[in-house]
């Protein structure tokens, strides 16, 4: 295995020395490129007081490719589809090497407080919100308790 | 060597790999609202794969299908599979196991299982091959002369 780039170290470090709040992320000790992370859900969101499980992993190529990141808890959100993967522009087409680890956790926990049903990545769930958004929202709740609570 | 590539992101990379198509290229994952296909193809010597369930978190469950090859007794025949990944992979092999009857050297004729030992790709597994590697080299192996010919239960039973 080649040794790990300095960037991704000290990304490593500072994400431990200084934890952003309701943010964590561990790498594994056999894969330093692959983290365990966990988001507290943003206050006055559907998903508050749930705390949801998520896997990055850093490419070869990072950070000239954006990170691989996605949901491993239930989540009913108009822009993360079944399988957890999410749209985010930062993470596609709109990435930049200067963005981080941290960053992009950051971006990931505000846009659970901003859903965008116009830019849909699981159709179904972008319908209903756009069409009964207190149905939805109270949807999104019910699956915070019965997936992000335990 | 690189970065190793976790079961996850690898698994990823083959669905994402299958939702794109052989040769169809145009669909890229930015174009977030068709990429949420539950069941997805992907065509290469007449091979596809998929999800069997769309929302497995794990990942762990997939179809394959194989269109028999021509000049052999499965010509225009079509063979259900299941593949099962589990926690190791990919540095362990899925087990393979048909769903249709077929008479072939490396299928166990009681219950459709692919015997790891008699197919070379997953006796001598690799972590670079893939889901695809194994439905190929299938297809391939019951267009071989020594197995074109065998008799073949009747079409459409299964185990």
């Amino acid at each position: 295995m080649a040794a790990l780039p300095k960037r991704i170290i000290k990304e490593t470090e500072r994400l431990a020395r200084e934890p952003v709040p309701g943010i964590n992320a561990v790498p594994h000790e056999d894969n330093l490129r692959y983290f365990d992370v966990s988001i507290h859900g943003p206050q006055g969101s559907p998903y508050e007081g749930g705390i949801f499980k998520l896997e990055l992993f850093l490419p070869d190529d990072y950070p000239m490719t954006p990170p691989k990141i996605r949901f491993l808890t239930k989540i009913y959100y108009p822009n993360i589809d079944k399988l957890g993967r999410i749209c985010l522009d930062v993470l596609k087409s709109n990435w930049s090497p200067a963005l981080q680890i941290r960053t992009i956790l950051l971006s990931i926990q505000a846009l659970l407080g901003a859903p965008n049903p116009d830019d849909p990545l699981a159709p179904d769930v972008a319908k209903r919100w756009k069409e009964d958004q207190e149905g939805a929202i109270a949807t999104a709740k019910e699956w915070t308790r019965t997936h992000a609570m335990t | 060597m690189g970065a190793k590539v976790p079961r996850n992101f690898r698994l990823l990379e083959e669905l994402e790999k299958g939702e794109k198509g052989l040769g169809a290229g145009e669909h890229k994952l930015s174009t977030c609202a068709t990429a949420n296909y539950l069941r997805i193809f992907f065509f290469s010597e007449a091979c596809s794969y998929g999800l069997t369930e769309g929302d497995d978190l794990l990942m762990s469950n997939w179809n394959g299908t194989i269109l028999g090859p021509p000049h052999s007794v499965h010509e225009n025949r079509i063979y259900s599979l299941t593949m099962h990944c589990g926690d190791e992979y990919p540095d362990k092999p899925p087990t393979i196991k048909f769903q249709n009857q077929i008479n072939l050297p490396c299928v166990n004729p009681k219950n459709g299982v692919v015997d790891p030992s008699k197919l070379p790709c997953l006796s001598d597994w690799k972590y670079s091959n893939t889901m695809e590697t194994i439905l190929i080299e299938l297809r391939r192996f019951m267009a071989h002369p020594n197995n074109k010919k065998l008799p073949q239960p009747a079409e459409g039973s299964t185990y």
